[in-house]
């Protein structure tokens, strides 16, 4: 493509004024006429119970209750709040094992937060004060917290479906052995010259989106059910919700409002059924569910939590002749991600070193926690806690630089993706290391820090990270975008992408302004569920990259309609034609030329003279249109360098700075890029260092708000240096590669390598924190 | 669990101090103080106090000073927010443990509404200020029905949340104690991230003669139900010159003299290990800053 009016440029995000002086829009806000107000009333004193007795009778009565809903009074269809079972062909589905476990109300207890009616009254404290008056009777069942617990043969089942607990696990059909990887693992690691083993503990960690869960749903007088909501994925989410209610597609409005950050907090429904199962129930009025933080916390998905063993084998020149990985995640109360995140934890893994052989095993078992689903990364960060630290272990004991080593077995172009199958197509790691180091001043560091005394000791760790730009091929990965000429010659882009507040609707303007070669003020885009066609939602790094080849698409076929009018105009072949500076002109005669203009105010108003018979212009309003299916997914790879410092007498950690060198192909809006990765390098931060969500023995959680479960805030975050390495991907549009995803994955590593540089100890265990740093310490006595 | 209901109670809005005063005795107990809001305010503390009335104190307008009279000390209002502490130039210099306190204190935000004599009725064992001011030695000027009365702040908390204050008085200044040129203090706290409350916070006051402390006063929070002085290892400190070697000793002495639990912000026993590191460092920071 030509010169770039848009593309490659700091443009602010479109909703940045909006959002940042509170005009925008977001579900909680909405006031319609004869609203109503939902409460879903949670058991809040239970991790694992039976309902033996429901006692709705008080709740009625009080007054402004316009319905007490029990679990016999919705809809007795199962569901599976994820959204795997639209984005792989049926049988791939049976074959994963993944089931539909979940109730809109439910009479047995999974997990605290677990839903068990709904009121609908005339104002909210009206709903919450009946919910006050339930009285459930309630048998308690045992509580399960992790996968070695529920897993026990003795321990209560929690679906004949799923015999021994296990949600989940590589199906043997598929992966022999549920296993895969490549090579006879077993054969290649007694050829080790060593041998690293070590099983990593990762936190259950929450996405912490801003907007907590709220909702209106209205079933209106001609049949629709009609709900605002802020999800990712309203088109995912509109069938999932047409399925469980019985209703045709076209009867199902999903209204995208204002997202208040994702990060995979709404990917699939959440809790969407609950607020339509109550909108149902009183036909003509709209019913508003809003969520506190609390309940949020502990009825939404987190991060998977789990065990991850690993057992690396190298030889004495570091080669990595294998690597044995097993991942035994704790799936929560319901199926949702199950199978999923798992395989996906071993695609990060397979997908980054040239290992001779690896066999890796991802299994899931339910306990009485929430659910895990999905959370920006998808296994991502919990493999790059373990492989990247363990990496460092082996090249620690073969006295081999970190850098020189993961410069040397990387993947690169031609070797197998993430995905067996599917090669990169592109890689810049190696500049992302070089340039990286030389930031960080990587050799100095490493060298300076390798001896220190004093209570305050220094490290330097280094973190390296591949990812997918968009599901293709594990994923049906498919978008839809329509580019509507005005007669002014101005543009309506329609499309159901959703912009989580990471700029993508921006970021598609700009790659349609240029594309059409016009100002990105005169283009509008327009997110209307009705009108918009398919796409899969925003996830899995993809809505730039998908996104934006639909968008390119699409506008080309607006080019392509300019020009087939032009010619005819212009009486000029096609091929002679070009736009430039809306003008469509001949190559070869830049006279003739007809304006942009011209060409879209005639086709809309289109006159036949009587008298002659001639039209004003070719008649017709011009729209262009693409269904994109990707044929790739142009992995993006990155490279992290943290400076930290620990204070050994109070195990106190402060990052100093993190360097982010990223391969982004091209960066679309190098801001919004860097950003991305900001954002990112926060949630990693708070893996490592502070992050994690804790259950009391009854399984209740112990830290459901911000009050005890800690981010970092802005005082907390240390310098943050970011490098943007561009080198265009040969298939992807435009050159360009995924970075949201990317963001929190690799500055886990690096900082988890930075500590055990400064201090000599591995944590196996995140959080980070200084207990645990201080009793590792008093353990190795390090003087 | 937070909640969109607000429980019911009745607003007072007393115009006077007298009249606050009368409102405190008439209601008999069922009343909440209203300063900043910034801990009643917050649904957990005010579902637990379940109150009839909340009496406001925003219309008093003569309590939002924070004087320093030079002679007598520090005279801090009831209205007088932490972020007062920041600007006032003499806090500073006088008070360092108390001013190290109030710009470590939440966010800016929070500041500007919490207010200082708040944190010492919340008897929290993780008030900042509260901390500062038990190593600074002061008193708490209550206004009651019969009249005003002080009381020693080495004798205000009671327990977990419980002052001497009576349900008729209002608590409407605090006095800190005029230092010396000899006199130093200081404070640290320990949190998870910036944004917290302390898991562990310590400050003292020292009367220092060159390397000597004549007497020393040495608060620590987050290490039993109420804030406390450390009066054995202020013991050890009175009249010595301050080594590396006492310093240990105090270190010891002070893990000793705490009794931590396990809550959601830390372990009682890493609380017990930095307990002596940090006021090891406080003393330090005490001494050097001057
Ligand atoms: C986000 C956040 C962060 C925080 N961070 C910190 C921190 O870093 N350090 C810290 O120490 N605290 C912190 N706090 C707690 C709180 O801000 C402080 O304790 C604050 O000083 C309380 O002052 P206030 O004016 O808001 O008190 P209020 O909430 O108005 O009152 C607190 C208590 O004192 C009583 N009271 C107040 N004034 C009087 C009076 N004149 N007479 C009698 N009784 C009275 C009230 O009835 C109530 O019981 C934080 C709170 C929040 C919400």
């Amino acid at each position: 493509m030509s010169e770039k009016t848009f593309v490659g440029k700091n443009i602010p995000k479109l909703d940045a004024r909006e959002k940042a002086t509170g005009q925008s829009i977001y579900a909680a806000d909405l006031q319609l006429p004869g609203m109503l107000y939902g409460k879903i009333v949670r058991c809040w004193d239970h991790a694992h119970a039976k309902v033996l007795n429901l006692d709705l009778s008080e709740a009625v009565k009080v007054p402004g209750v316009v319905k007490v809903l029990g679990p016999k009074d919705v809809t007795q269809k199962n569901y599976n709040t994820g959204v795997l079972d639209l984005m792989v062909p049926e049988e791939l589905g049976q074959l994963l094992g993944d089931i539909e476990d979940q109730r809109i109300f439910t009479d047995h207890v999974r997990h605290q937060g677990d839903a068990i009616c709904g009121i609908i009254a005339e104002s909210e404290e009206i709903a919450e004060i009946a919910a006050g008056k339930v009285k459930v009777l309630y048998e308690p069942l045992p509580v399960y917290l992790s996968a070695e617990e529920s897993a026990r043969p003795d321990a209560f089942q929690f679906d004949e479906r799923k015999p021994g607990n296990r949600a989940f696990q590589l199906p043997e059909q598929m992966f022999p052995g549920n296993a895969y990887g490549w090579g006879d693992v077993d054969v290649e690691m007694a050829k080790a010259d060593l041998i690293v083993e070590e099983t990593f503990y990762l936190p259950k960690v929450k996405q912490c989106q801003m907007e907590p869960h709220a909702y209106v749903a209205h079933y209106d007088q001609t049949g629709r059910l009609n709900c605002w909501t802020s999800t990712q994925m309203p088109k995912c989410v509109q069938p999932k919700l047409a399925r469980l209610f019985e209703l045709p597609l076209s009867r199902v409005n999903l209204v995208s409002t204002t997202i208040g950050g994702g990060f995979g907090a709404r990917l699939g429904m959440v809790f969407e059924p609950e607020t339509c199962a109550m909108a149902l129930a009183v036909p003509g009025r709209p019913v508003k569910v809003q969520s506190a933080r609390e309940e949020d916390w502990v009825a939404s998905e987190s991060r998977h939590p789990g065990k991850y063993w690993m057992k690396l084998g190298v030889m004495k020149d570091g080669t990595p002749v294998a690597m044995d990985a097993h991942f035994t995640s704790n799936a929560g109360a319901y199926f949702t991600h199950s199978s999923g995140v798992p395989f996906t934890t071993g695609s990060w893994l397979t997908g980054m070193y040239k290992f001779g052989a690896i066999r890796y095993k991802g299994d899931t078992f339910y306990t009485n926690q929430a659910p895990s689903g999905a959370f920006r990364g998808y296994g991502n960060p919990q493999t790059n806690f373990a492989l990247e630290q363990i990496v460092d272990q082996a090249c620690n004991q073969l006295n081999i630089d970190p850098v020189d080593w993961r410069k040397k077995w990387h993947k690169g172009v031609g070797d197998d993706g993430w995905c067996i199958g599917v090669p990169y197509s592109s890689c810049a790691l190696d500049e992302c290391l070089e340039r990286g180091a030389e930031a960080i001043g990587w050799k100095e560091k490493r060298a300076r820090y390798a001896n220190q005394s004093g209570t305050l000791r220094r490290g330097v760790g280094v973190g390296v990270m591949t990812h997918t730009s968009g599901a293709m091929p594990m994923l049906l990965e498919h978008t839809t975008c329509t580019v509507k000429m005005n007669e002014d010659a101005s543009v309506v882009i329609t499309l159901s992408c959703s912009d989580l507040g990471q700029g993508s609707h921006t970021v598609l303007k700009q790659i349609a302004a240029d594309t059409l070669g016009m100002p990105m003020d005169e283009i509008h885009i327009l997110v209307n569920m009705d009108a918009a066609g398919f796409d899969i939602g925003s996830h899995a790094s993809r809505t730039t990259y998908v996104g934006g080849g639909a968008v390119i698409k699409a506008c080309e076929d607006v080019k392509r309609q300019l020009i087939e009018r032009a010619a005819i105009r212009l009486g000029i072949s096609e091929e002679e034609l070009e736009i430039e500076d809306r003008q469509v002109f001949a190559r070869h005669d830049r006279d003739k030329r007809l304006s942009v203009k011209e060409i879209c105010h005639t086709g809309v108003y289109n006159f036949t003279n009587p008298e002659t018979g001639e039209t004003n212009g070719v008649p017709g309003q011009i729209k262009g249109y693409a269904s994109h299916f990707p044929g790739h997914n142009s992995p993006p790879f990155g490279a992290c360098f943290a400076e930290i410092e620990v204070d050994i007498e109070t195990g106190v950690v402060n990052v100093l700075e993190l360097v982010i060198a990223h391969d982004i192909g091209r960066a679309i809006n190098p801001m919004a890029v860097e950003g991305q990765l900001q954002g990112g390098a926060h949630q990693a931060l708070g893996m490592i260092l502070t992050e994690e969500t804790c259950y009391d023995k009854k399984g209740l959680c112990r830290n459901n708000s911000f009050t005890d479960y800690k981010m970092l805030g802005p005082v907390d975050m240390p310098k943050l240096t970011t490098i943007l390495v561009e080198q265009p991907d040969p298939i992807a549009p435009l050159g360009m590669k995924s970075v949201g995803e990317a963001g929190p994955v690799n500055p886990v590593g690096a900082t988890a390598n930075a500590i055990s540089h400064a201090l000599g100890i591995m944590f196996t265990e995140a959080p980070i924190t200084p207990e645990r740093i201080l009793q590792a310490l008093s353990e190795q006595k390090v003087a | 669990m937070s909640s969109r209901v607000l429980p019911q109670f009745d607003l007072l809005t007393p115009q006077s101090i007298s009249e606050a005063v009368a409102m405190l005795a008439q209601y008999q107990g069922q009343v909440a103080v209203l300063a900043g809001g910034t801990d009643l305010l917050v649904w957990n503390y005010i579902r637990k106090l379940k109150p009839d009335y909340v009496l406001r104190l925003s219309n008093l307008d003569g309590l939002d000073y924070l004087n320093y009279v030079p002679g007598e000390g520090l005279r801090i209002g009831a209205r007088a927010k932490v972020a007062q502490l920041l600007e006032h130039p003499d806090v500073a210099e006088k008070f360092p443990a108390l001013h190290q306190a109030a710009s470590t204190f939440a966010t800016p935000q929070i500041r500007n509404m919490a207010t200082i004599v708040g944190n010492v009725l919340r008897a929290s064992p993780a008030g900042d200020c509260s901390c500062a001011i038990l190593a600074l030695g002061g008193q708490v000027l209550l206004q009651g029905p019969g009249g005003q009365r002080l009381v020693d702040i080495d004798d205000f908390w009671v327990a977990y949340g419980v002052t001497k204050r009576k349900y008729d008085e209002l608590a409407v200044e605090l006095r800190i104690p005029e230092p010396t040129s000899a006199t130093r203090s200081a404070f640290i706290r320990m949190t998870r991230v910036h944004e917290d409350l302390a898991k562990l916070n310590v400050a003292v006051r020292l009367e220092m003669s060159q390397d000597t402390c004549s007497q020393a006063r040495i608060s620590m929070g987050c290490v039993g139900p109420t804030l406390v002085r450390l009066k054995q290892t202020e013991k050890l400190l009175n009249g010595k010159k301050i080594t590396d070697e006492l310093l240990q000793q105090l270190a010891a002495s002070a893990q000793d003299e705490i009794t931590p639990i396990d809550d959601q912000r830390s372990t009682a026993d890493y609380r017990r290990q930095v307990a002596g590191v940090i006021l090891r460092r406080v003393i330090e920071q005490a001494i050097e800053t001057h």
